[in-house]
């Protein structure tokens, strides 16, 4: 069936007097204006008159634009695109849930209560952790909750320490959430596998020397408050010297903060509270299915040893044993305690995503331990099954064993004046989403691809034959490969003039 | 394992291709010594059926509520059965972020149109994508004015802002050790402007208010921005219930520098507090120290209308520790919900609303304050929620309420001892007049 090309702004097709939405009948008396005359409702000049006919159609032809899960394999590195269950959908649907109000007492809110406690215990077998919140909405508010959990251990020690280590390989919101928590950033270069360096690096091109972990540690003392660590790293490698890094830090008390952003290549097989870690992240959008909704809702739960949990943001959900009568079932009722003096305080307005958590538990127990488990070692078998498929069609910059994702790039491609950009348009015409690029900004030209545990071996086949077909065009061709897309609903977009003359919103003089 | 497309001769095949054995030889990248040696101590996977049964055990452990009269920064209103199938497309739901715009113009040309009608309710001209919640959105709107304000390191807010707000605040303010945050005084449920007027001195970046505030009172935005306007300081109009923007006049065009708050009225549900959907919108001049994602238009190579992410310089994966803020993931679909129902709903059918709203609210504070246990503590104008001292048990009120299937207004004791044993209530479209009769035959009985 085609599609039509455009789908204009839905501003442009009021006609005042159509409504989409009809109100019920009133059934008390009309409201008195108390208003102040300058307080009451001017026009509004955007909100569209439509029918329910206009809106529906409206965002079922633009929903055809867009590439979704369920379209096929969706590489995007340290993403974690994995299936999104129906299941999950149908239980955080429950009207028990999502009509539950967050200001009702504990007692009308058990159900919510003990979802919420369960999801907790299994992320602490999991992650090997003693205490974890449920608040933070998603991965960067979770690193957000940790580091201030960090910073207020040093406090709680009467020592201010100004310093956070993080690997040039870590993701941007690494150090943009250090300086929201108040922090100095200090980086820490990469050996050249990625993983973190103890000693000194010196650029080969400039000749700069950069200062390694031992160099750091022995300058800036107990400057440092503590680290963050992607594990495994963005290049899909797992420091394998994690311990020793977590036993130096420790050494001058400072603290480990692991970002879980790749926790999927570890669930079942490696638990990071067992290998150095005092605080993380998990990202439920990532590893434990949630949607990602096109940008969210996400949640970012923070798990974290025993001497961070009196810091935890306020309330906790805790469990009591019920008080049994004589041949009574034994059960527990669930609280919430606010009376946490030492909390860093709430970081969320209510009790965070709670949707998400409902469909994390749903996912959690769907699997099961044994399930998990599974899932990461298919996980990790699809991404190494790509990285031997495409060995020899394109780079492959780190040749250390790779755990969830492989890292591939231009290189080979540059006599061919085709470039990562390049091969992502391609792969749209070829009707996959393109993996994530030019990240991590140390391997240039970066094609980051994490395939997870919800691909079969026939869609990997497919998306290599892709794969293999944009090289071979690249050689052939490149004037073509240069023009991709070509198939999708629009060529190549001028990012340029949309940040120089920014257009960012509709207007009736438009 | 129903999720997992795993059968023995394709997991052969794959294990074969790369040249392992077994799939944990593909592990000799994580030290033996750094690996669980053992299996999780969870249990084991189960059916479809067994965890839908599991989980609809646990919601109906929540009591289930004929009608509800709580608000205090989570309402509850009509959600149109088309947002529901809309959101449920996959297309919407199990996409990314848009970083590629040639296979993500629907999400963009959505967030485009977002941007479009949150800028129209707050009579600004900048929106972002969105934002976590209303708490983490004043952060965020207080983080911006600071920087915009550049030596300034006061931040003031109306004692009458949400208190889980002022807690989020707090927290996030906390770390920055230069930065002071300053309560201003209510008197008579609104902010009292003396003393506003006394605590803003060159020091201040901005001042937040509730509008309409916790109690529900409308502030007036206007003689507040006099105010603030002559002594330098940004003024945030922080919205807690974003149905009342159809009420109230937009509060960039009553006075606001900078529009935040809580828009999970449009078309969500309560949720217990979360997703939520944390908006904010500014004046043009201060669109590059917006934090968040933002959409602009744009042309494709064959000069076709599209859309982009756009300001990426201000975002955290180019700049880093200089960035307006760590956010990425936001509450995308959240954000869908929000613009799909004010598509539906149109100028009409919000002011329609917002207006069934108030009756229903003053219908209800008429209809208690007929009762002689009730009597007011204010008497400033309100949109759907009012405060109202009772001279009994609150806490028995509550539960007799809860008995005759009831959820009260909120106990606002805790919250500051002039409110002790008054309760905060909430009414909205979804309140019929029964209902409202029901509530009041049941506290009658319990006066007497």
């Amino acid at each position: 069936m085609k599609t039509r090309q455009r789908e204009s702004l839905i501003f442009d097709r009021s006609i005042p007097g159509k409504v989409g939405l009809d109100l019920p009948k009133l059934d008390v008396p009309a409201p008195k204006d108390t208003r102040p005359a300058h307080l009451k409702r001017s026009d509004f000049e955007a909100l569209p008159s439509v029918s329910e006919v206009d809106v529906i159609r409206h965002f079922t032809r633009l929903s055809k634009w867009n590439y979704g899960v369920d379209d096929g394999l969706y590489p995007l590195g340290s993403c974690t695109m994995k299936h999104n269950p129906r299941l999950n959908e149908k239980t955080a649907a429950l009207p028990g849930f999502t009509l539950s109000h967050p200001m009702a007492d504990a007692a009308h809110v058990q159900g919510n209560l003990a979802v919420m406690y369960t999801l907790q215990e299994w992320l602490k077998e999991i992650t090997g952790l003693d205490a974890m919140t449920l608040m933070p909405s998603a991965g960067a508010a979770g690193e957000l909750t940790g580091v201030m959990l960090i910073r207020a251990y040093h406090v709680s020690k009467g020592a201010q320490r100004r310093v956070i280590l993080i690997p040039d390989s870590g993701h941007g919101t690494n150090p943009a959430t250090a300086a929201m928590a108040g922090y100095d950033v200090v980086e820490l270069p990469s050996q050249p596998d990625g993983t973190i360096s103890f000693e000194d690096v010196t650029d080969p091109s400039t000749g700069k020397v950069r200062k390694g972990l031992n160099t750091l540690i022995a300058e800036l003392g107990t400057e440092i408050a503590g680290a963050m660590i992607t594990n495994p790293n963005t290049l899909g490698v797992f420091e394998y010297r994690f311990k020793e890094v977590a036993d130096a830090l420790h050494a001058i008390d400072a603290l480990v903060y692991m970002d879980g952003a790749n926790m999927n290549a570890l669930v079942g097989v490696a638990r990071p509270g067992d290998f150095g870690v005092d605080v993380m992240h998990l990202n439920l959008h990532k590893t434990f299915s949630t949607p990602h909704g096109g940008g969210g809702p996400g949640s970012g739960p923070v798990g974290c040893v025993a001497k961070l949990e009196p810091f935890l943001p306020r309330p906790v959900v805790v469990r009591k044993e019920a008080k049994l009568g004589e041949g009574e079932v034994p059960h527990f009722t669930y609280e919430l305690d606010w009376n946490r003096p030492q909390s860093i305080g709430k970081v969320h307005t209510f009790f965070g995503n709670f949707a998400m958590l409902v469909r994390a538990l749903t996912y959690c127990l769907s699997h099961g331990g044994d399930g998990l488990k599974a899932a990461t070692l298919r996980a990790i078998v699809n991404a190494n099954y790509l990285r031997s498929e495409l060995l020899g069609t394109y780079n492959l910059p780190i040749k250390s064993p790779t755990l969830h994702e492989v890292i591939f790039n231009d290189a080979d491609l540059a006599t061919h004046d085709i470039h990562t950009l390049d091969v992502a348009k391609g792969l749209i015409d070829r009707g996959f989403h393109p993996p994530t690029i030019y990240f991590p900004i140390i391997v240039s030209g970066a094609l980051m691809i994490e395939p997870t545990e919800s691909e079969s071996k026939e869609e990997l086949d497919a998306f290599v034959e892709a794969m293999k077909d944009i090289a071979q065009e690249a050689a052939e061709n490149p004037d073509a490969l240069h023009q991709a897309p070509v198939l999708a609903s629009l060529r190549r977009l001028d990012e340029t003039t949309a940040a120089r003359k920014p257009v960012l919103r509709w207007t009736k003089a438009q | 394992m129903r999720y997992l497309p795993s059968a023995p001769a394709e997991d052969r095949a794959l294990l074969d291709a790369i040249g392992v054995q077994k799939a944990e030889d593909l592990l000799t990248g994580i030290p033996e010594s750094l690996r669980l040696g053992r299996e999780l101590d969870l249990p084991g996977q189960a059916s479809e059926l067994e965890v839908l049964r599991a989980l609809e055990a646990m919601a109906a452990a929540n009591t289930a509520f004929r009608s509800r009269f709580l608000g205090a920064g989570a309402y509850e209103h009509f959600v149109p059965t088309a947002i529901d199938m809309m959101v449920g497309r996959q297309e919407w739901f199990t996409a990314y972020t848009p970083y590629q715009p040639e296979i993500s113009q629907g999400t963009l040309q959505h967030i485009f149109e977002y941007q479009t009608v949150m800028c129209d309710l707050a009579g600004l001209e900048v929106s972002n994508a969105s934002l976590y919640d209303g708490g983490t959105a004043c952060v965020e709107a207080a983080l911006m004015a600071v920087r915009l304000a550049k030596k300034k390191n006061t931040i003031l807010i109306s004692q009458g802002l949400h208190p889980h707000y002022q807690e989020v605040l707090c927290t996030n303010i906390t770390p920055h050790e230069g930065l002071k945050l300053v309560q201003v005084a209510l008197k008579d449920g609104v902010t009292d402007l003396e003393d506003l007027k006394a605590k803003l001195n060159g020091d201040v970046a901005c001042f937040l208010v509730g509008y309409p505030n916790f109690l529900g009172c409308v502030e007036d935005l206007t003689a507040i921005a006099e105010l603030t306007k002559p002594a330098g300081a940004l003024l945030v109009s922080v919205t807690q219930e974003a149905m009342a923007l159809g009420w109230i006049e937009a509060p960039g065009k009553a006075g606001a520098d900078m529009a935040c708050g809580e828009a999970m009225s449009f078309g969500n549900v309560p949720n217990f507090g979360g997703p939520f959907l944390g908006f904010l919108a500014v004046k043009d001049a201060h669109k590059r120290e917006i934090p968040g994602r933002v959409v602009g238009q744009t042309k494709d190579l064959e000069g076709r209308t599209g859309y982009v992410l756009t300001l990426t310089a201000r975002e955290q994966h180019i700049r880093r520790d200089k960035a307006t803020s760590n956010i990425c993931s936001n509450q995308g679909l959240v954000a869908l919900r929000a613009n799909i129902f004010l598509q539906l709903a149109g100028p009409e059918g919000l002011k329609g609303l917002a207006e069934q709203n108030a009756a229903k609210a003053q219908y209800l504070r008429e209809r208690l304050l007929a009762l002689p246990a009730f009597s007011a503590v204010n008497d400033q104008p309100f949109f759907n929620e009012f405060a109202l001292r009772y001279s009994g048990d609150v806490k028995a009120l509550q539960a007799a309420c809860a008995q005759a299937g009831i959820l009260a207004g909120l106990d606002l004791t805790p919250y500051s001892d002039s409110l002790k044993g008054c309760i905060l209530w909430c009414a909205t479209e979804m309140n019929t007049r029964e209902q409202i009769e029901h509530l009041v035959e049941v506290l009658a009985k319990l006066v007497a």
